[in-house]
């Protein structure tokens, strides 16, 4: 039943093992993807419904509004999600050409490899 | 003020970065030469004078709250300006003006301006929407906006540190904001609204169990962007990498909108001025540990980022003891910091500018070419460091006073301590540059150009300006403290008694 919130914590819990123990710069870039459509998937399911209907008000509904408010699901979250995955392509885009760049830089994907400004 | 001030402040720059592209184009083919700086200029002026068209309202003891497209709040998404949002308006429009100033000399040499331009303004419309917005969804969408240009921004020049530096900040600070789209999450699906009053007035009702996850996310994603210290290690190397016009816009204006986002989420939205202490002592710990750091730097902008951490710490103590006048100190620190730090970084671009390197082993007795820039470096370097007659005088003294009044004058002790030490590496950073013996290929080094030295100059005169009329400082910071204390106000301002 509550399925959905369990796998979408264990995502994020997947995605920051990712980001805090590899050693690829790749493989931290898909625990980014993965944290963040674990939280995507939590935001979509606080406004699921089972058997709803679209948040959309039609002529028939506008004569049971009470009934439409009852069986529709919250179309917030889903807003919400869309706009962060647009967020989070961005910056998978950009953290995948940044991660080319290294590798043309210093041949390596391993981020602890990169410290050369330290010295 | 100008009808619809507040959303033209985010609009304006938005417009201005994407019709950047068009208007270098039309300059290359027209052959107009700097048509794309001139426009920039014009931008960032008309913003600046858009955002102080709104101080008149404001300080007369109004919030405004513009409801995009008629919609009532909570059911809209709402810009609601108080004290606090105008006076980190204000801060970001008046540094970001200088800093396309700056530009226009200190950048011309790179190439891709346009893209520059583009992802300069993209910040700017960023921290606008930032600082203005009273949605806190809108917040994330904004922050997200200001974060992926700056991390674009540090990369620019696309050399090794650049990309090093850029790709350290992306990880570390995506995880942030991601940790700040979770707690949104949570609070939605608590409350089920996004309004930043609506949520204030309902959260109460929580359990304190429910709220802390929350809070404690939203602490760490807004701590890591303005490097509180457990969080800091990403700032250094993205302050050093940048371009220097880039680190000083960082310093003065990013670093600004993290503070306000930190104080408005943890003091308006969840009303929790019970771990103001928690913040007051991670300021301490930020404090000690940037300028501890600091003093054994040797290049001028990494020693000015940990400064940057270590000023932090400041703005954070005198805000974390919540009282009035530690409060009031914290914010005016906050405006004080911005404006050397600001300062301080264009200076170390102008010697970039000059002599091409900030490595302080390999730069000394710059003070015969450069004496405006050595002179303008002393006044930034005592501001600083908290010595009279210099603006961080009067807000660090403030802080400590609200410390002893606050019971804590460990704190204090600290934190006079902690002055010293700034004190002390700036003394370092000026001696070793403008001070003693001077290489024999720098002999033909030549003062900084006049277009860059007018922001510094300006800067440094606002330095001693606040130095010499605390009162006046503390005039312009006081509706911006007042406005922090007093969330009922904003709460039924916002949602008109409903």
């Amino acid at each position: 039943m509550d399925f959905n919130y369990i796998i979408a914590m264990l995502l994020v819990a997947l995605g920051l093992y990712c980001l805090l123990l590899k050693r690829n710069l790749i493989k931290i870039i898909i625990g980014l993807a993965v944290l963040t459509d674990g939280i995507h998937l939590f935001l979509i399911s606080l406004g699921y419904r089972a058997g709803g209907i679209a948040a959309i008000v039609s002529g028939e509904m506008l004569s049971d509004l009470s009934g439409f408010a009852a069986r529709a699901v919250d179309p917030i979250p889903q807003a919400l999600v869309l706009t962060s995955i647009v967020i989070n392509i961005c910056i998978v885009a950009f953290a995948l050409s940044l991660a080319i760049y290294s590798y043309r830089h210093y041949g390596t994907l391993d981020p602890s490899k990169l410290r050369r400004l330290k010295e | 003020m100008i009808p619809h001030a507040p959303i033209l402040a985010i609009v304006l720059p938005l417009f201005a970065a994407f019709l950047m592209p068009v208007v270098g184009i039309l300059a290359r083919r027209r052959g107009i030469k700097r048509a794309r700086e001139w426009f920039a200029i014009a931008a960032v002026l008309v913003e600046l004078v858009i955002v102080v068209s709104m101080l008149p309202v404001v300080w007369g003891e109004q919030i405004l709250v513009y409801q995009l497209g008629g919609w009532q709040p909570p059911w809209g998404i709402n810009l609601a300006i108080d004290g606090l949002n105008l006076f980190v308006a204000v801060i970001v429009a008046g540094i970001s003006a200088l800093v396309v100033i700056y530009s226009f000399v200190c950048m011309e040499r790179d190439t891709g301006l346009d893209q520059y331009y583009t992802l300069l303004f993209l910040i700017l419309a960023g921290m606008m929407g930032v600082a203005l917005t009273g949605d806190i969804f809108n917040l994330y969408v904004f922050f997200e906006i200001m974060c992926i240009s700056s991390y674009a921004l540090v990369a620019f020049r696309r050399k090794w540190q650049s990309i090093e530096a850029s790709i350290k900040y992306l990880i570390v600070s995506s995880l942030g904001t991601s940790f700040i789209l979770l707690g949104i999450a949570l609070l939605y699906g608590m409350v089920g609204s996004l309004n930043i009053a609506h949520l204030a007035q309902k959260l109460p009702l929580e359990p304190t169990s429910a709220i802390i996850v929350p809070l404690a996310l939203f602490v760490t994603g807004f701590g890591i962007k303005i490097a509180m210290v457990p969080l800091h290690m990403w700032q250094p190397d993205a302050y050093q990498a940048a371009p220097s016009a880039v680190a000083a816009l960082f310093s003065g204006a990013t670093a600004t909108i993290g503070i306000y986002a930190m104080v408005r989420v943890v003091y308006t939205l969840f009303g929790a001025f019970a771990i103001g202490i928690m913040l007051a002592a991670l300021g301490l710990v930020t404090m000690v540990l940037g300028a501890l750091m600091a003093l054994t730097q040797r290049d001028l902008k990494r020693l000015l980022a940990y400064s940057c951490i270590s000023q932090i710490g400041y703005v954070l103590l005198g805000i974390g003891l919540g009282t009035v006048l530690g409060v009031q100190g914290g914010l005016f620190h906050l405006f004080n910091n911005a404006i050397y730090k600001t300062m301080l970084f264009m200076i170390a671009g102008a010697i970039i500018y000059r002599v091409g390197t900030s490595n302080m082993d390999r730069l000394g007795g710059l003070w015969k070419n450069m004496p405006v820039t050595a002179m303008l470096f002393g006044v930034g370097a005592l501001a600083i460091s908290g010595v009279p007659p210099f603006n961080g005088f009067a807000s660090k003294w403030t802080i400590y006073v609200a410390g002893i009044e606050a019971g804590q004058p460990v704190f204090t002790i600290i934190a006079l301590i902690m002055s010293a030490l700034t004190l002390a590496y700036f003394l370092k950073a000026l001696n070793s540059i403008f001070l003693g013996q001077r290489p024999t290929h720098l002999k033909n080094v030549k003062e900084t150009p006049l277009f860059m030295l007018f922001p510094i100059v300006l800067l440094a005169a606002l330095c001693v300006i606040f130095g010499v009329l605390p009162q006046l400082g503390i005039d312009i910071v006081r509706p911006a403290q007042e406005a922090l204390m007093n969330s009922g106000g904003y709460i039924s301002a916002v949602l008109g008694g409903a």
